[in-house]
């Protein structure tokens, strides 16, 4: 039982880690002609 | 341009400073947001980019012809201009660490005052800091 909690748990990390990993986390423009 | 900007896919905030024509994005956290998309948009709208700063996370790459790139997901990837701080981040080339980094993407050429946008370049992108390598 407490192995296919763990087998769960680490099928769950290996699919949210790559996400929270790599990503553009801000972006911020000049920009010209706004009105 | 607010709203144009906030329905494009991956945007969760768009915050317009009138003053000094500042636009700050907060992508969601699914990280599928598109830099090229947001610059077209906002052309859409009427009005021109003069720079565009990205703050991204990601690994770094060497391709073929040994040039570097931060992989951001698995399709998405930034090709980097060399300077001083690209340098710096070579000897991380397809190992696993992640780094942190801020950099240009976009600035408007020098005396042009219309610009055509071309979708089909890539955005490279110039180290300005390293904020963190993990």
């Amino acid at each position: 039982m407490h192995s296919k909690k763990l087998a769960l748990f680490v099928l769950l990390g290996c699919a949210l880690v790559p996400g929270s990993q790599a990503q553009i986390q801000h972006i911020e423009m000049r920009v010209e002609g706004m009105t | 341009m607010k709203q144009h900007l906030g329905r494009q896919s991956g945007v969760q905030s768009v915050d317009v400073t009138l003053i000094d024509g500042k636009v700050e994005i907060v992508p969601k956290d699914d990280g599928r947001i598109d830099p090229q998309h947001l610059l077209k948009a906002v052309y859409d709208s009427g009005v021109s980019v003069a720079e565009m700063d990205v703050t991204v996370r990601g690994r770094v790459a060497k391709n073929a012809s040994g040039n570097l790139a931060l992989n951001v997901s698995p399709n998405q990837s930034f090709a980097m201009a060399m300077n001083e701080l690209s340098k710096e981040l070579e000897h991380l080339a397809d190992s696993a660490n992640t780094v942190t980094v801020r950099g240009q993407l976009y600035k408007k050429p020098e005396g042009k005052k219309k610009l055509k946008l071309d979708p089909s370049v890539p955005l490279k992108l110039l180290v300005l800091e390293i904020e963190k390598k993990e």
